[in-house]
């Protein structure tokens, strides 16, 4: 089973978010975006630790853009389920909650604090409101704590002091584990050990040392009430049973020397985690729950970047992809780039903030027409860009190396300053922009972006960008017939959409458009170039129309593109500033404002 | 290994059956399962084990079992005996008619879904409003004074389901009337009773979705009483049981169905029993009768059942007994002659020990007469009867049980009438407002004990306090409203229950201390020591010139009421009826003239 669709009105950051989601759900937004309140939402219609109390929500909790008119207005919380028509255990949980019969089948639970329905005039404080949480579109089929009990929302908190938790009997997730194995140890087991402690305790008791402090306290006593009044003293031990030793196991680190309490911050949380996912897969083995929703909000703190990545990939499936994982929903929040990094595509939930709105919206991928290809590609590409394309208000989206490095130096010298605005350059190292406007696009995360590609001219044939740039707008315009269009036409279509190109290839283009000297001061400071190759250089220099650019780029390429890029980065200003640059950055600027 | 949330008590009782293999096997299957039982023959007991037994040992919540049965007395037997194994109603267990199950597990849950053509909140029509209608489009359509019956009407609705068919069109005038009538009701926002099976059926026959849900939900259904079920949920079961994965346990006694003007079949049972795949177990033990009377029984039926008394040794009673005067004369003999008789033959006998059995309400009124001018105290099941039993008057009954004594030793137990209570609002109610609600109830019936005191009382405390605002906020409960309001002018003032008091309101089965006048057939699943049959004359049982279905019905009627003695039968005729031609001679029942002569054929050997 996994949640399908999420929708939140009038509740904290959220005014009207409506999202559908994927197997897992990984939601990732910048710090105070609503991640947090992302989860209580949830947690409103699924967790069985709420009491009716905190569902009985007070003005706070209601969206923030509504001003003064709060009371009145209904916070609504709509989680949709699917995939659960292989097992009749919930299926029998959600029969009255189906809306879809499906394929695929659809049940929703709806948590709704309102009016109360028979207040024959408008409310006047909170104590006119109330709450239901029901089952599919009829209010009245109200959800009883027994399917949350059994469907339960399991809500790791962020920053937890698993230290104190793991320190205390009655909330350490290591309880249930010791009265497991309490349980599987039989009769003679039991004996066994109960003879080994009674022994040791009567060695223990017995030594010399141990009767002679004894002695020493029962004369003091003596010296001080007289014989009369003193009782008799020896040291021992209260007698110890099995089941009080077992309770006061305790997890040690570092080969038993030391205990949890000195562990770090990071590894206490690991340990926590560790033992949490254990119950989870006793608690289903034991018919106490059919499914949980697991909820790990920030798990990256305190620990290593690596380690953040290893922790999200076992929750998120690789280590637990076997058929005797325990059915499990894993749902984490994090402003962490190294998790989103990690995270499969499909399960990512992007919150942002809308700022004219004064609202959180959510974005997911879960229903963008990807391939399997394009989720190959953008999975590779975002493990490497380490998912900074999640946390972008805008993106360029660019061939390669090149233009990654030289983007940010132009928009320095035009006075845009990328960073500050939020923008991303994205490689796609090559020209297949498709997964990537599929990402970003209307149907996926839904960020401004722009697209700067090289006309690639092809001899007799039309350039190669015409049918780039066609493959692209076949994504974002519907029902053009693009055959009896040009590359120009074509070209001419796509700048509206934010599709710059230029009029040949970057190198030659920034050549001629200025910056020859300082290439050719890069050329010859990084080639070790004979005499010949540095007059046809200087030649290109002299009069640009000279230019060969075949073998212009051929020395390029000897450097490498991206190094070559970097080195003549400070070079780049405002009057050398290609046009399509200028274009596509003057684009982006105004789509983020 | 039971779960722990199921009581273990039905281990103990299903130790009995060890010394009957029919129950045992039927205890012990576990695929689809047809059980054949004979009257008396431990049945329910058999169905109500197994269901224990299931509850603990085969589904665990949310998973569950369903359990059909025809009526909502024979509901409120099981229940009750559940209750006594420690099993209550619950979400993941339903004791019901087909009518209840169908509403609340598939019209309410899916029809939505499936786009029938109903109103939400689904809204039922009373009696009163239904037979309006009825009559209402019968005249619009035939002009009034037309020949066509509304009771065909039903049976059409009823056993024809594909309307597309031949059989369906082919009583041109039923056809027209039931879609002109079905419409009118849509037009007002209602569906009736047989509406809730008619789409009940849809739901499970059209859509697939619907069955994986309802296996989810119930993997086991079980039915009692199946051969009075009729065609349309014999629809269903096959639907989910052989399509959808459900398992069947079905009990029923063809030879007892006498419901085929509703379009019941008890060849529908057999055509379960006979399938492969479906074990069969025959019950042939009776535990009621005695040994002359299960003999007797099978005379009249004119089939070789082997059924067998489990206390052959009992001395029984037959007896042919013609009076004079009529239908007047028999009820005076049964009063004067044969109760007083009963009662001394055996010490601690009471008069709710004896029933009069007959087949209308006509007859009913006579011998009612009879006992009231006898001074004779009586419980009264006919269409005559003041109300008609349904889930709520049950309940107010049950509770009138509790209040009068029950709570002492929790029968009915109060947890039980809660459950029902809340069970009779249209849909989940949210956990704060039902706990709040069962705590108001609570207040209310504990302050209605009392160990005297007059039915009629306890209903007006029990509707002014929290009934009638129930049964003003839920349509759906609109149709059992009218019974209620029934039940409450029986017991006003002047009314035929006036003097009723509490004990016996609650009384299950009638009381003690009432003699039980019934139809033959509300007297299914009772049982009597004394068993006085009267208007055994022809014209009367059977009715005269019967075609030979009717006739084979009515035979089963007799059979049935036979059946229903431990002791002591009794067969009251006069060789006349009255009809409105005048008195007509046509001589007394066939059926006594034929058991006679087998009997003496058989004990002359």
């Amino acid at each position: 089973m996994r949640i399908s669709r999420i929708k939140i009105k009038n509740f904290a950051n959220f005014s009207d978010l409506d999202v559908d989601t994927g197997e897992n759900i990984v939601i990732v937004g910048e710090n105070k975006v609503g991640k947090s309140n992302f989860v209580r939402a949830l947690q409103l219609v699924l967790d069985p630790g709420l009491s009716e109390r905190d569902r009985q929500l007070g003005l706070e909790h209601f969206w923030d853009g509504l001003g003064e008119d709060k009371l009145g207005q209904t916070i609504e919380v709509v989680v949709e389920l699917t995939d659960f028509t292989n097992d009749p255990r919930l299926m029998a949980h959600l029969n009255d909650c189906v809306v879809d019969p499906g394929p695929p089948m659809v049940a929703r639970l709806t948590y709704r604090f309102q009016p109360k329905a028979n207040l024959g005039r408008d409310p006047e404080s909170l104590a006119d409101y109330e709450y239901v949480v029901f089952g599919g579109d009829d209010p009245e089929m109200s959800v009883g704590s027994s399917l949350r009990r059994m469907l339960p929302l399991d809500v790791q908190v962020a920053l937890r002091d698993a230290e104190k938790d793991l320190s205390s009997w009655r909330n350490s997730p290591l309880r249930p584990l010791i009265e497991q194995l309490a349980t599987s140890l039989d009769e003679d087991a039991r004996e066994e050990i109960q003879e080994l402690v009674s022994e040791a305790q009567a060695d223990l008791v017995g030594r010399a040392e141990v009767v002679a402090t004894a002695q020493r306290i029962g004369e003091r006593l003596i010296a001080i009430a007289g014989k009369q009044h003193a009782v008799p003293l020896t040291l021992g031990l209260a007698p110890t049973r099995v089941d009080a030793l077992l309770r006061s196991l305790r997890l040690l680190i570092d080969n038993g020397a030391r205990g949890i309490a000195d562990a770090s911050l990071g590894t206490a949380n690991l340990i926590f985690l560790a033992l949490k996912s254990l119950e989870l897969d006793r608690l289903v083995t034991d018919g106490e729950r059919d499914h949980t929703f697991f909820v790990v909000e920030e798990p990256e703190a305190h620990l290593h970047p690596h380690v953040q990545r290893l922790v999200y990939r076992y929750f998120l499936g690789d280590a637990r992809d076997d058929e005797d994982a325990p059915p499990l929903t894993t749902i984490l929040t994090t402003h962490s780039p190294h998790i989103a990094s990690v995270t499969p595509v499909r399960s990512i939930v992007l919150l942002r903030h809308n700022v004219s709105d004064e609202t959180t919206i959510a974005v997911s991928t879960a229903k963008t027409p990807l391939t399997e290809r394009d989720v190959a590609d953008l999975q590779r590409y975002i493990d490497v860009s380490r998912g900074e394309m999640f946390f972008a208000r805008g993106v360029i989206l660019v061939e390669g190396d090149a233009e990654r490095f030289l983007i940010p130096a132009f928009a320095e010298a035009l006075d845009i300053p990328l960073d500050m605005l939020g923008i991303t350059v994205c490689s796609v190292s090559g020209t297949n922009f498709t997964p990537y406007v599929k990402l970003l696009g209307p149907q996926g995360l839904n960020i401004p972006h722009v697209i700067l590609t090289d006309r690639d001219p092809n001899g007799v044939n039309p350039p190669l960008v015409r049918r780039r740039l066609i493959n692209v707008l076949q994504l974002v315009e519907a029902g053009v017939n693009y055959v009896p269009l040009d590359a120009d036409a074509v070209i001419a279509r796509a700048e509206p959409f934010g599709y710059f190109v230029n009029s040949n290839t970057l190198e030659p283009e920034l050549f001629i458009g200025g910056l020859a000297e300082a290439m050719q001061e890069v050329i010859e400071q990084e080639l070790p170039i004979n005499q010949t190759t540095r007059d046809l250089v200087q030649s290109w220099v002299d009069d640009t129309d000279d230019l060969d650019e075949e073998r212009l780029i051929k020395l390029i390429e000897r450097i490498g593109k991206g190094r070559f890029a970097q080195a003549l980065a400070p070079h780049a200003s405002d009057e050398t500033c290609p046009d399509y640059i200028r274009q596509a950055l003057e684009y982006i600027r105004d789509a983020v404002s | 290994m039971p779960f722990r949330s199921v009581s273990g008590a039905y281990l103990a009782q299903a130790a009995d059956l060890a010394g009957n293999p029919g129950q045992q096997a039927a205890y012990d299957s576990t695929g689809h399962c047809v059980v054949l039982a004979g009257p008396g023959s431990g049945k329910t007991k058999t169905l109500v084990l197994k269901l224990a037994r299931i509850m603990a040992e085969d589904v665990r919540a949310p998973r569950g079992a369903a359990c059909i049965t025809y009526s909502q007395e024979c509901a409120r037997e099981l229940t009750r005996r559940l209750e006594r194994l420690g099993l209550r109603e619950a979400p993941n267990l339903f004791i019901g008619t087909v009518h209840g199950f169908c509403l609340r597990h598939l019209l309410m849950p899916y029809a939505r879904l499936a786009n029938l053509p109903v109103r939400f909140p689904l809204a039922i029509a009373t009696q009163r409003q239904s037979d309006q209608a009825i009559k209402r489009v019968g005249d619009r359509l035939f002009g009034v004074g037309h020949p066509n019956k509304p009771m065909d009407l039903g049976r059409h609705r009823r056993s024809i389901l594909n309307r597309a068919s031949i059989a369906w069109t082919s009583e041109a005038d039923l056809a027209e009337w039931a879609e002109e009538y079905e419409a009118e009701l849509r037009g007002m926002g209602l569906i009736d009773f047989d509406d809730l099976i008619i789409f009940g059926q849809r739901l499970v026959s059209e859509h697939d979705w619907v069955l994986p849900l309802l296996q989810a939900k119930f993997p086991v259904l079980a039915v009692d009483e199946y051969q009075d079920l009729g065609v349309a949920l014999h629809r269903i079961v096959k639907r989910v049981v052989f399509d959808g994965g459900v398992r069947l346990f079905a009990v029923g006694d063809s030879d007892q169905s006498i419901y085929g003007f509703t379009g019941a079949d008890g060849a529908l049972l057999q055509e379960l029993a006979e399938r492969d795949d479906v074990e069969r177990v025959q019950l042939q033990l009776n535990y009621r009768s005695a040994s002359r009377i299960v003999s007797a029984s099978e005379l009249a039926l004119g089939e070789t059942r082997g059924y067998v008394s489990n206390d052959p040794d009992r001395e029984a009673v037959i007896a042919f007994v013609k009076c004079d005067d009529g239908l007047e004369g028999q009820a005076a003999h049964a009063v004067a002659g044969i109760i007083p008789a009963a009662l001394a033959a055996k010490p601690g006998r009471a008069l709710g020990d004896i029933a009069i059995l007959y087949r209308d309400y006509r007859t009913g009124d006579v011998v009612a007469e009879a006992a009231a001018a006898a001074g004779l105290d009586f419980i009264r099941v006919d269409t005559a009867a003041p109300y008609r039993k349904v889930a709520l008057t049950s309940w107010i009954e049950d509770c009138a049980a509790w209040c009068a004594d029950g709570w002492r030793e929790g029968r009915p137990q109060l947890r039980g009438l809660l459950d029902r209570w809340l069970g009779f609002h249209r849909t989940r109610l949210a956990e704060a407002e039902a706990r709040s609600e069962a705590q108001r109830l609570t207040r209310l019936l504990w302050s209605l004990r009392a160990d005297e005191g007059l039915a009629r009382d306890f209903v007006d405390a029990l509707r002014s306090g929290m009934l009638d605002a129930l049964m003003a906020a839920e349509p759906s409960l609109a149709d059992q409203r009218e019974q209620v309001v029934r039940m409450s002018a029986a017991l006003a003032v002047g009314g035929p229950l006036a003097n009723l008091d509490l004990t016996s309101l609650g009384g299950r089965d009638g009381s003690p201390l009432h003699l039980n006048l019934l139809t033959l057939h509300s007297a299914k699943g009772c049982e009597y020591d004394v068993v006085i049959m009267v208007g055994l004359d022809l014209g009367g049982l059977p009715w005269r010139n019967e075609l030979p279905a009717a006739r084979r019905e009515s035979r089963r009627l007799f059979y049935v009421g036979l059946t229903r003695a431990r002791d002591e039968v009794h067969m009251l005729y006069s060789g006349y009826v009255d009809t409105r031609y005048g008195r007509m001679h046509w001589g007394r029942s066939p059926f006594l003239n034929e058991l006679e002569a087998r009997m003496e054929e058989a004990e002359g050997e």
